[in-house]
């Protein structure tokens, strides 16, 4: 009887023909050669270095974010083809083919809730992989064009998912297209009710909002564009720039992480391949235990007439959407998310700290590190107060209030400059004050060159605030918690808005300096205007209606 | 050198000027453009073709006939309204047709803010949008939240059949225009 000799069979199958023609390299005898040939003779393996420091690999160091990115960005590849099959882009029968999907199609269910998962998770592996990169300092020299690569890897991203979810033409669909598609038509210039629009002659029908829609309203024309933009020509960008982004990696010496004494390079093979497979295998099994547990949602059939109350963005966009309750659409919608984009890959060209390359540095690079995670911490703080705390109306609901009682109507709004406001003469009283506050704002932490004492500083400016508040409490103009308010969100500008920066930049030359404040003072700003609209029902603190001029 | 060169090539430049009073059986082959500006022609064709071919595309993408259901509906009898605001056209039309004492005025449901459509909560006496929380009047005007302007009426007409017709192509949100014809219908009860 002859036995079965699992090693014969290994053999005389990796000695076959067959075999020797698909995979190259003779007998594997694990020699450092055989690993390095491992790495360079296999197309989908030869973007890896062939050796690496061993910190680079380490999961607390690299987190492992950029890997389980791609891995997500795979899976959603696989599941999008795959639910192609059964879906229609048009207006009569989007809606009735999820429906399908969900309940007449065998694991239809599953690879929709997969998709939809994956495509969150991405979101957030792609934000904390940002992250990562910017608190160890591995955007800096030479890896700033790659560093903006990723911040555009990461707009696409987000880009993926609002055309994707116009796809299932429920409720969230179309008014979530609706209202992102009228932030375009808020495009100064360029869109229909942006500013210098009309005077261009943008209208309805010929401005970039029309082309996004193929239409003047979300119709069949804007759910094929949307459809196409998801399925084709986005994920083709994204392929293009992450075989660059991939690139580069490799090319820019593969990690930042820095040489240490006596350190010996580990081979590629297995040591990070293996890492890879693993972050892959356990971002394939959460995603599959996640769509097991929980669906997708799906809201009602899409009514462009009617709008579910109250109406949100999926998370991740929430905070915009609270944005735009502060700011003009075309600032918040428009200029807000195109500085942040510009800002992002500016950051490399301002940062000129050459510490804190390739390891946490809280110590050496004090401001980059606090104002970057401040803007992280805001974003996501917008989003947990739009998702959280917005109720029926879009009103303000705490946690422990029921959202089946109507709240009271909002006290009305009014303008700090404007035709009906304090100053009734917004643009000879108000266009010179702002200015000069905004002037004096940018410069001051330049000019004075000695280093403020922090702590008298705060306490000062405090002291000043609080005082005004008393007298306004006194005055009957505000109570202890429009002052708390004051006090948190003036303080909070000021500190991350001025003392900050005049400790840590006033050396920069003018060029990076006045770049970083203008950033900075535009974070601030969004401060400033939750503290004044949420205090104080200030809509806007400067207004010339004729040009559309809203700040 | 005193015969003309067949193929002036190295120094086209010089040869005609020494050469061309005295003798020249043929004319002297003179390029009108040195290589280098021909090479520069082509970039410059070729920067043309891009930027032509990125204008086409940038055209295509505006589609020149678009099915849009029509503005215009008929909201029915104008007996059949009572004062205050109606909504059994927003389903359908994204219309509230409002009846003052004096006549109507129909209302587009179509927040000024970024597209939504507002719920009308007559026990506040204001329409809420569901989206970022604007409040508007019953005239329209906008009260809280970040709308930037009035909602804007249609134009309404009464028919000679006692019917209510708008058209929501026609629009005025300018407080002074918005309140007479087109955009006002009088009516008064027989």
């Amino acid at each position: 009887m002859p036995t079965l000799d699992l090693e014969t069979i290994k053999k005389e199958i990796i000695d076959s023909q067959l075999w020797r023609s698909v995979f190259r390299g003779g007998v594997w005898k694990d020699t450092p050669r055989d690993r390095a040939g491992h790495i360079i003779g296999n197309v989908w393996l030869h973007l890896h270095p062939v050796k690496a420091r061993p910190r680079a690999l380490e999961w607390a160091y690299t987190w492992g974010m950029g890997g389980i990115s791609f891995a997500l960005y795979l899976l959603l590849t696989i599941t999008g083809v795959v639910l192609m099959f059964y879906y229609r882009p048009t207006i009569g029968l989007a809606y009735r083919d999820i429906k399908d999907l969900e309940f007449a199609v065998t694991l239809g269910m599953f690879l929709r809730n997969a998709h939809r998962w994956a495509a969150q998770a991405m979101v957030v592996s792609v934000i904390a992989h940002m992250v990562r990169v910017f608190l160890t300092g591995a955007y800096k020299k030479p890896r700033e064009f790659n560093w903006g690569i990723g911040v555009l890897l990461l707009t696409l991203t987000l880009f993926l998912s609002f055309t994707g979810y116009l796809l299932p033409w429920d409720q969230l669909a179309i008014w979530a297209v609706t209202v992102g598609t009228n932030m375009a038509g808020a495009t100064p210039v360029l869109g229909n009710e942006g500013p210098l629009g009309a005077l261009v002659g943008m209208r309805i029908n010929n401005d970039v909002r029309f082309t996004l829609l193929g239409g003047t309203m979300v119709g069949e024309n804007t759910l094929l564009r949307f459809y196409v933009m998801h399925c084709v020509a986005v994920p083709l960008v994204v392929g293009i720039l992450l075989i660059l982004h991939f690139w580069r990696i490799r090319k820019d010496s593969f990690s930042a992480a820095p040489y240490q004494a006596n350190e010996e390079k580990i081979d590629v093979w297995p040591h990070l391949v293996k890492k890879e497979y693993f972050g892959a295998a356990m971002t394939t099994v959460f995603i599959m235990v996640w769509s097991i547990l929980q669906n997708a949602p799906l809201e009602a059939i899409a009514n462009p007439n009617v709008t579910t109350n109250p109406s949100k963005a999926p998370w991740y966009f929430v905070g915009l959407q609270e944005l735009l309750v502060y700011f003009d659409p075309w600032i918040a919608g428009v200029v807000m998310p195109g500085l942040i984009i510009v800002g992002l890959i500016a950051i490399p060209y301002i940062d000129t700290n050459p510490k804190g390359i390739g390891y946490y540095a809280w110590k050496e690079r004090p401001f980059a590190n606090t104002l970057f995670m401040l803007g992280v911490v805001m974003w996501f703080a917008l989003i947990y107060i739009g998702y959280a705390l917005r109720g029926p109306n879009y009103a303000w609901y705490w946690p422990w209030e029921s959202w089946y009682m109507l709240k009271a109507a909002p006290p009305p709004t009014w303008s700090v400059f404007g035709p009906t406001g304090v100053g009734k003469f917004s643009m000879f009283l108000g266009i010179p004050l702002i200015g000069a506050a905004s002037a004096a704002w940018l410069l001051l932490p330049k000019l004075i060159q000695k280093e403020l004492d922090g702590l008298k500083t705060m306490g000062a400016f405090l002291g000043v605030i609080a005082l005004f508040a008393v007298g306004g409490m006194a005055m009957g103009k505000m109570g202890p918690i429009e002052g708390a308010f004051l006090l948190f969100f003036t303080g909070a500008s000021f500190y991350f808005g001025f003392v900050l920066p005049q400790r840590h930049i006033r050396t920069l030359d003018w060029a990076r300096y006045l770049t970083t404040m203008v950033l900075v003072i535009s974070t601030m700003s969004v401060l400033l205007k939750m503290c004044a609209r949420l205090a104080f029902n200030i809509k806007y603190v400067l207004t010339i209606p004729s040009i559309s001029m809203n700040i | 050198m005193s015969e003309a060169t067949p193929n002036p090539a190295p120094e086209p430049a010089k040869v005609p000027a020494a050469v061309a009073p005295a003798a020249a059986p043929k004319p002297a082959v003179k390029p009108d453009m040195s290589r280098g500006d021909f090479l520069w022609a082509g970039w410059a064709m070729l920067a043309a073709f891009g930027a032509a071919t990125a204008a086409a595309s940038a055209r295509f993408m505006f589609p020149n006939v678009i099915y849009e259901p029509s503005q215009k509906f008929n909201a029915g009898k104008a007996s059949s309204y009572d004062l205050g605001v109606d909504t059994k056209w927003l389903n359908e039309q994204r219309v509230w047709i409002v009846r003052t004492p004096t006549g109507f005025y129909a209302m587009w449901a179509r927040c000024t803010h970024l597209g939504c459509t507002p719920n009308w909560w007559g026990d506040q006496n204001r329409f809420k949008c569901p989206c970022h929380g604007s409040n508007y009047t019953l005239g329209g005007d906008v009260i809280a939240g970040p709308a930037p302007m009035p909602l804007w009426r249609a134009k309404v007409e009464l028919a000679p059949t006692g019917d209510l017709i708008v058209d929501k192509a026609i629009l005025e949100n300018k407080p002074g225009k918005r309140e007479n014809a087109p955009f006002f219908a009088n009516y008064s009860p027989a």
